[in-house]
């Protein structure tokens, strides 16, 4: 009984191979039904996100391996195996576990601690479920998988504070004001990043949203996106006291707010704090304004600087989602191992009886005529002595599985005694 | 010292332990929050209060009166409605950050407080009086709110500060927005300042009706303090609503006003004179305090 995972991700594959791997959300259900129709016994589960596609396999009759699952794909997608093959990764047991906690807790991702990935794992399990394609095992593995990655976003900082500049600057404004519903956003310079920081602004709330631009038509369309009120480039000042966020990103060389102009507004708004956050190079905003009371100036520098610090802090602790994940992997083998002690106990108890019923076999007719009374006790004899002698071995292998040890122990075993396994004989 | 401790002081030297776990906790989960959990702390901090209350409720059934008849039970009085108000406004607001700024002061207060147990320095008059519970409620109240709007402007001022020098730590973080801050500010300041005047009004009825505190009770300093304190809040109530005078400034006043508080409450004590509190053998003919005159006149 083993599990395997194989597929690739944007590491191992550009994006022309992995669209061509890639299965849609409605192709899903039709490829896991068609794999068990290969594998009867097998269970299996699909995830094909933009980033990745990877199938998680187990089958208790070994039928399994890297070339079965890369045949699986090649047949489904009608594709040769040379094409895919070298950018395709194989995990085993183990490793495979250790993948799939890996890839939910979105340590394999492009961004590391985004969240989507642990959405997108629940789905592709969900969908396995529903095709009835899971059963104990990946159950087991998903769920557990799922419950890592929470565990690993709420213990850690992997997903905590955010890595993009549009986002650093809603962080920024979350620490001036409250909430934005009645505040007045002020976009100077309809661009693309302006308009980035708007929709999330407005996301979290806001409302009232002025734009200037120089070129009128292009602030228009944008006031109306977000329904907000467009106006000539050149009254731009006289909506400064207004605006609580202030967005700029002109392509004007020199600034376009001095430090009258905020002066005056912050005058005219008594004192209510204003933020202003200059995203353009050149800079729009006089630096000098950062000195007035209650204004709050950010550029672009500002915004990327806390943007990476976001993402060191976040790589800083790459080493304690590993001790999280590392700690799990090893109880769900631990499970995994006493699910498999139990046949291969089987096996091994198979093993001795038959050497005793050969043996038993053997002596019947040296012995001539006796009583079969007698002959019973024989053989209840050889039966208690071989019990005996298995009894340990099975005690201390169910323990050493429930410490992690069991595969390795059995194999010694199997070993000792000469049992060989069907997939050994193969290897 | 402490072996001369009364066992219902004991009680009180449990909820400082208690408060010390609880400051340690609440600094600790601003920077630690994996290590120090916010559960324990809150374990912390409400089984601290209700050590506390259970310590001021014992000695209140003892003396019969308000646990204000010696300096050291005026000030663990006070120090527990600044928790009350602080546990009060933490949940109500989901403000994480008020406790770890408010609990090392009060923790630090209340050790200090025990170098009090053994004043003897204590109100010898009539302490049963409808007057000494109007008096008395309102100021303490006022004095908690007021205490705890300084600890918001403290916050105000940090937050301003990192903001403006761009050092966004684990404390920026935990700390709330400037506007809820500035919000939080305001709405403890004029929730003291009804408190302070009503407690400021019933005194001046009480020291003129009753005469304790002699004829020129209007030159007591903690009357001359007290009006000192109201005039101070008038005055941030009336910039702040009339004229451009938000964020910063009002946390700067706020902490002006704080440090009048405290003065009032403390100050005349520091400086020998006996205003309300006496030594008990010495029967004198006064205490409690109550309030200036030249308050109304501001008023109206």
């Amino acid at each position: 009984m083993n599990l395997h995972t194989v597929g690739l991700n944007h590491d191992s594959a550009p994006v022309e191979i992995r669209e061509k791997i890639a299965f849609s959300a409605s192709s899903v259900p039709i490829a896991l039904s068609s794999f068990t129709q290969s594998f009867p016994l097998s269970e299996a589960v699909i995830l094909s996100t933009c980033n990745r596609v990877e199938i998680y396999a187990t089958s208790p009759d070994n039928t399994l391996s890297k070339e079965a699952l890369l045949d699986f794909f090649s047949a489904f997608h009608g594709l040769p195996k040379e094409k895919f093959a070298d950018h395709m990764y194989h995990h085993q047991d183990m490793n495979a576990v250790r993948h799939l906690f890996f890839v939910a807790s979105s340590l394999n991702s492009g961004v590391l601690g985004e969240t989507q990935i642990i959405s997108q794992v629940k789905e592709a399990y969900m969908t396995a479920t529903a095709a009835e394609t899971t059963g104990s095992i990946l159950n087991q593995l998903f769920q557990r998988s799922l419950n890592v990655a929470k565990d690993v976003h709420t213990k850690t900082s992997i997903g905590k504070g955010n890595i993009s500049v549009s986002t650093v600057a809603v962080d920024l404004a979350i620490k001036v004001f409250k909430d934005f519903s009645d505040k007045t956003i002020f976009i100077i310079g309809a661009g693309e990043m302006c308009e980035l920081v708007l929709k999330h602004l407005v996301e979290r709330g806001a409302k009232t949203a002025i734009v200037a631009n120089r070129n009128y038509d292009k602030a228009k369309s944008l006031a109306e996106e977000y329904d907000g009120k467009a106006i000539n480039y050149e009254n731009l000042d006289d909506y400064l006291p207004q605006a609580d966020i202030v967005i700029s990103s002109t392509a004007s060389p020199r600034p376009v707010i001095h430090t009258e102009h905020i002066k005056s507004a912050i005058k005219a708004r008594r004192g209510n704090p204003m933020l202003l956050i200059d995203i353009a190079v050149p800079r729009d905003i006089d630096s000098q304004v950062a000195k007035i009371d209650n204004v709050y100036l950010y550029n672009i520098d500002d915004l990327q600087t806390v943007a990476n610090n976001n993402a060191k802090d976040r790589k800083k602790d790459i080493g304690n989602c590993v001790v999280i994940i590392d700690n799990e992997v090893e109880k769900f083998m631990a499970w995994f191992e006493e699910l498999k002690i139990g046949p291969a106990i089987a096996q091994l108890r198979n093993h001795f009886h038959e050497i005793g019923e050969q043996e038993l076999e053997r002596l019947r007719p040296k012995l001539g005529e006796i009583a079969h009374e007698e002959w019973e006790h024989i053989v209840y004899s050889m039966q208690r002595t071989l019990n005996k002698i298995l009894h340990k071995p099975a005690k201390v292998g169910k323990e050493k599985a429930k410490n992690g040890g069991g595969y390795q122990y059995v194999e010694t075993i199997k070993h000792l005694f000469g049992i060989h396994h069907k997939d050994e004989t193969k290897k | 010292m402490i072996n001369l401790l009364s066992p219902i002081q004991y009680i009180f030297i449990a909820a400082i332990v208690l408060y010390i776990l609880d400051s340690v906790w609440e600094v600790g989960s601003l920077f630690r929050p994996g290590t120090f959990s916010k559960r324990l702390s809150n374990y912390f901090i409400l089984t601290g209060l209700s050590f506390h209350c259970a310590f001021l409720i014992v000695v209140s059934i003892r003396s019969g009166t308000l646990p204000i008849t010696t300096l050291f039970e005026s000030s663990t009085f006070y120090l527990s409605l600044i928790v009350l108000l602080s546990v009060i406004l933490k949940f109500l607001y989901r403000l994480q950050a008020l406790t770890p700024f408010v609990m090392p002061i009060v923790t630090g207060f209340s050790i200090a407080s025990i170098a009090l147990i053994r004043n003897d320095l204590a109100l010898t008059y009539n302490l049963k009086t409808f007057w000494l519970f109007a008096h008395i409620i309102p100021l303490f109240l006022g004095y908690a709110s007021f205490t705890v709007s300084f600890i918001f402007s403290i916050m105000y001022l940090t937050q301003e500060r990192q903001l403006k020098k761009k050092s966004f730590g684990p404390l920026f973080e935990s700390l709330p927005s400037l506007e809820t801050l500035d919000a939080l500010m305001w709405k403890t300041i004029t929730l003291g300042f009804p408190l302070l005047t009503i407690g400021l009004v019933s005194g001046t009825v009480w020291a003129k009706t009753s005469n304790i505190l002699g004829l020129l009770w209007y030159l007591d300093p903690k009357v001359t303090l007290g009006a000192l304190t109201w005039l101070i809040y008038a005055a941030i109530l009336h910039l702040r609503l009339g004229a451009s005078f938000h964020g910063t400034r009002v946390a700067i006043v706020t902490i002006a006003g704080f440090v009048i508080v405290i003065l009032t409450f403390i100050g005349p004590f520091l400086m020998g004179h006996k205003h309300g509190y006496d030594k008990g053998s010495v029967k004198l003919e006064q205490e409690i305090e109550p309030e200036p005159p030249g308050i109304e006149k501001v008023k109206s």
